[in-house]
C-alpha cells in the first residue's frame, strides 16, 4: 500500500482529476449562485430536506461548490477541497438515488434549473456521480502533496527548513 | 520536486503530507467560510431568498399541454363515408352503444387520463389519410379535445365535427323524413 501510495505518478493524473474536477463544479455553480430561487426548487423537488433547511442549502451549497472548485484548480488545500467535493457527491448520489428509487419524474438540478423533459435524472445520472465522486476520492487518498500552491508551499518550507539559520535572520 | 530532493538530502522525510486532522479543519473552514459570504451576498440581493421557507414550494407541475391545432367540419354524412377517412366516436361507451355512425372507431376522451398511447399508435398506423372525430356536441365538446390531443401527438390532419354526434344525428333525423 505504501509503494502505492509513494507513487510519483499520483500528482500528475490527479493533477488531470483536478483539472476536470474543477471545470465540472465551477460551471455547476454558476447557475446556482445567478438563480438561488430555482436552485432551492430543485432542491425542494427532490423531497428529502426538511422545508426549513432548503434554502439555507440553496444558498450555501454553490459557494461551496466555487470555493472547491478554485482550490482545487490552483491546488490550495486541494485535498480539502477533494474532501468536500466526495462528501456533496455522496448527498448528490444517495439523493439521485432515493428520487430513482422513488420514481420522481425531475431534472437533477446539477447545471441549470431545467425541467423533466429536458434534463431528467437516470441511471446514467447516478453512474455519473459516483464517477465524480471516486475522482474526488482518487485526489484525496492519492494525491499527497498535489501540484500547485500546495506544492509550492510544501517546497518552500522544505527548503527554509533546509537552510541553517532559517528564520533568525532578522534577529541577528 | 526540487524540494523533495533537498529534503531528501537533509534526511528528512521527502513529503510533507497534510494530516487528516488539518484536512478535515479546512474542509470545515472552508464551509463556513462559503456560507458567511453566501449569507453575506444574499442580504444585499434586491430578490434576496429567505433563510427559511415558510410556504411549501409548488414542485407538482402540471404536464405539458399536448393539444395541436384541429379544424372543424360541418356535420356531413358525405363527409363521414369518404374511403379514406377515420371516424372517431369520442363520446362515452354509453353514448356509442346508442348510436354512431355505422364505421366510426371508438375513442372515449377523458378529460383527466389522456388516450392510451397503443391506441394512439393504432390509429396512426392505421393508413387513413384523415381523420375526423365527433363527440358530444357540448362545450367543451369531447370531439374537439380529442381531435386537438391527438393533433398534438403527431396525427396529421385531424378534424372533428361541429356540433358533434347531435348534429349529425339531426342530419339523419331530416333525411329520414325527407
Amino acid at each position: 500500500m505504501k509503494a502505492v501510495l509513494d507513487w510519483s505518478g499520483h500528482a500528475f493524473v490527479a493533477l488531470g482529476a483536478r483539472g476536470y474536477l474543477a471545470l465540472v463544479f465551477l460551471v455547476a455553480c454558476y447557475h446556482k449562485i445567478l438563480a438561488p430561487h430555482d436552485f432551492a426548487l430543485d432542491i425542494a423537488t427532490y423531497q428529502i430536506l426538511p422545508l426549513g433547511l432548503v434554502n439555507l442549502l440553496a444558498l450555501i451549497l454553490p459557494w461551496v461548490e466555487l470555493a472547491a472548485g478554485l482550490m482545487l484548480l490552483v491546488g490550495f488545500r486541494a485535498r480539502s477541497a477533494a474532501l468536500l467535493i466526495s462528501a456533496m457527491m455522496v448527498v448528490f448520489t444517495v439523493a439521485i438515488g432515493i428520487a430513482l428509487a422513488k420514481g420522481l419524474d425531475m431534472s437533477c438540478g446539477c447545471f441549470a434549473s431545467q425541467g423533466a423533459v429536458e434534463d431528467p435524472i437516470s441511471w446514467r445520472t447516478l453512474l455519473r456521480d459516483i464517477g465524480w465522486l471516486l475522482l474526488g476520492l482518487y485526489v484525496l487518498y492519492f494525491d499527497r502533496v498535489p501540484l500547485g500552491v500546495d506544492g509550492w508551499l510544501a517546497r518552500r518550507s522544505a527548503v527554509a527548513t533546509a537552510q541553517p539559520g532559517a528564520g533568525t535572520k532578522g534577529a541577528s | 520536486m526540487r524540494a523533495v530532493s533537498d529534503r531528501e538530502q537533509l534526511g528528512q522525510p521527502a513529503r510533507a503530507v497534510q494530516s487528516w486532522r488539518s484536512v478535515a479543519r479546512d474542509a470545515a473552514l472552508v464551509v463556513v467560510g462559503s456560507a458567511v459570504v453566501a449569507m453575506s451576498l444574499n442580504a444585499l440581493r434586491r430578490d434576496r431568498l429567505p433563510w427559511i421557507q415558510r410556504a411549501e414550494y409548488q414542485i407538482l407541475v402540471p404536464c405539458p399541454e399536448t393539444a395541436g391545432q384541429a379544424g372543424e367540419v360541418p356535420a356531413d354524412r358525405a363527409l363521414l363515408e369518404a374511403p379514406h377517412m377515420l371516424v372517431l366516436d369520442a363520446r362515452s361507451t354509453r353514448d356509442y352503444r346508442a348510436w354512431h355512425v355505422e364505421r366510426a372507431l371508438h375513442v372515449a376522451f377523458d378529460y383527466l387520463e389522456p388516450t392510451p398511447s397503443d391506441m394512439v399508435r393504432r390509429l396512426a398506423s392505421s393508413g387513413a389519410k384523415e381523420v375526423v372525430v365527433y363527440g358530444d356536441g357540448l362545450d367543451p365538446d369531447s370531439g374537439e379535445q380529442l381531435a386537438r390531443e391527438l393533433s398534438g401527438k403527431g396525427l396529421r390532419n385531424v378534424r372533428f365535427v361541429r356540433g358533434g354526434a347531435p348534429a349529425l344525428i339531426a342530419l339523419e333525423h331530416q333525411g329520414a323524413t325527407r
